[in-house]
């Protein structure tokens, strides 16, 4: 039972396909979720800045911001230079290259991430395995938090491990018999991290999960909290 | 669906009324296996799958962690059968549940290809899957499933012209004594509405929650829907992680009788005394030339 959950990965605000609360502290609070790191919807599914600067009004010590940031050319990025992202004073930003339509291994993305300095959640959905690899081959130093890697591609994403030490994955959506176990073996339970993408995604599911892994307790420690801490 | 139900009624519950509980020794509670009632799984597999890697495809594996979080009993059907051999799948299925009294029921598949044979003792009931069968869920060849009586669970999905839940429907309009649980509850979100209102017509039509995309909040707002005697916990470990599936129940927001009725108590009721029945069970020996790769 581990003494403080990190849940990595949640949502704030409305979406558009569904009715699902807005605020996430209720059902952190019925769960048993510490704190969490978020990122505001209005990013995803509208204008990103604007969710940014909803997201960047929050105060809660509870609620860790990872705002959505576009590089681009100028004119096409969201915010305007990456000076902007490091006055905000985020430990993590989100990236979505499928969504937002930019190059992940491009020029202007790599020179925006080297600036930055940050480590960067990104949706396996909106990349790909060699994408990644490419990404932290070019830059070595990045840490890359994976989310949503599902159970269907435990291969690849082993695969990836393995070359890419900066890559952290959640493990919401690792839902295969015995996945996590099957990563945590090979690569260590530091590079797990607990995350849900709740309300979207499950979170009772993954909570429970990590409350009955077939681990170490230092090793589920370090999944429901301390990797996290370490990656951030 | 009836009109006057509250959507999410059970959803918007206070965070006192719920499975968790905030301070540590509190969530220990919380999660404890509960062993007051049987906790059933109304859809389990053994054995591998093509598509992706099962780290553990065991019967061994699934026991131990059915041991952790305290399942009572799982339906199983291999994989193998669901695959390319339900015939041999069907026996290893037996095997397992021999070996490991009262822990497994089998879902003998059915593969309208290959007429594979039924048996009515033994057994939990009939599993189907209209979609790796490629054989839609009302076409008339399943029509000897129909004809046995048993509980049947069928691979359901929304917008799949094999296994869409209008297809549940129709056929549990047709055949109104047989108890048909709809897999996956139709399994993609943006289904899960459309699923409960056209199963609410049709008391013999169940809604079985396991699947990747579902959620504990979604499993709440299915028992407001239709009420919760008509929504079973499922898993599909060992496909999925058992852990993940039961999650999901033991923590959604729910009423605790509410619960009770999810995780065991509809399912026992819709089995009666076949719940027991593959303590009794002597399975046939596999005799088939091929090597077992798939089970210990």
């Amino acid at each position: 039972m581990p003494k403080f959950v990190f849940d990595a990965h949640r949502l704030i605000g409305p979406v558009p396909f569904d009715d699902l609360p807005a605020d996430p502290r209720p059902e952190m609070d019925r769960l048993g979720i510490d704190r969490a790191c978020v990122t505001h919807t209005l990013s995803l599914y509208s204008d990103p800045r604007e969710g940014n600067d909803a997201l960047l009004r929050l105060d809660d010590p509870r609620l860790v911001p990872v705002p959505v940031v576009v590089p681009g050319v100028p004119g096409a990025s969201a915010p305007s230079a990456p000076a902007e992202v490091l006055d905000w004073g985020a430990p993590m930003i989100r990236l979505c290259p499928e969504r937002h339509r930019f190059d992940l291994t491009g020029p202007v993305a790599l020179r925006w991430l080297a600036e930055l300095d940050l480590p960067v959640a990104v949706d396996l959905d909106e990349t790909s395995p060699a994408q990644l690899r490419t990404l932290t081959e070019r830059l070595p130093g990045l840490r890359v938090l994976l989310l949503n890697p599902g159970y269907r591609r435990l291969r690849a994403l082993a695969e990836l491990m393995a070359g890419a030490p900066g890559v952290w994955v959640e493990i919401g959506t690792v839902n295969t018999q015995r996945g996590v176990e099957w990563l945590a073996e090979r690569f260590g339970a530091g590079r797990l991290v607990f995350g849900t993408g709740a309300p979207v995604a499950d979170d009772c599911g993954p909570r429970f999960l990590l409350d009955h892994l077939d681990l170490e307790p230092a090793d589920v420690e370090l999944i429901a909290a301390g990797s996290l801490g370490r990656l951030l | 669906m009836t009109g006057d139900r509250p959507q999410n009624r059970a959803a918007t519950r206070g965070p006192g009324e719920g499975a968790a509980a905030r301070r540590p020794e509190e969530r220990a509670a919380a999660t404890r296996p509960l062993l007051e009632s049987p906790v059933l799984d109304a859809h389990g597999h053994v054995g591998t799958w093509p598509d992706f890697l099962i780290p553990d495809p065991t019967a061994e594996g699934l026991v131990a962690t059915m041991d952790r979080v305290g399942v009572t009993a799982m339906g199983i059907s291999h994989l193998l059968a669901v695959g390319p051999d339900a015939e041999r799948g069907n026996r290893l299925a037996m095997e397992t549940a021999a070996r490991f009294p009262g822990r497994f029921g089998v879902w003998q598949v059915h593969n309208p290809h290959h007429r594979t044979p039924l048996v009515t003792d033994g057994v939990w009931g009939v599993k189907l899957h209209p979609d790796v069968h490629q054989c839609p869920l009302d076409d008339p060849r399943y029509e000897p499933v129909w004809r046995l009586g048993l509980p049947v669970l069928a691979h359901g999905q929304t917008g799949s012209p094999w296994s869409d839940p209008a297809l549940f429907a129709a056929v549990a309009a047709r055949h109104p004594d047989v108890p048909l649980l709809m897999g996956h509850a139709g399994l993609w979100p943006y289904g899960f509405d459309r699923a409960a209102r056209l199963a609410d017509g049709h008391p013999n039509l169940h809604l079985e929650v396991c699947g990747s995309r579902i959620t504990g909040r979604w499993i709440a707002r299915l028992a407001a829907a239709i009420g919760a005697e008509r929504v079973l916990f499922g898993s599909d470990a060992c496909f999925l992680d058992l852990r993940t599936g039961y999650g999901r129940v033991a923590l959604a927001p729910l009423a605790e009788p509410e619960r009770a009725l999810i995780r065991g108590g509809n399912l026992a009721r819709l089995l009666g005394p076949r719940l027991l029945a593959p303590r009794l069970a002597a399975p046939a020996p596999d005799r088939s030339p091929h090597p077992r790769r798939d089970l210990p």
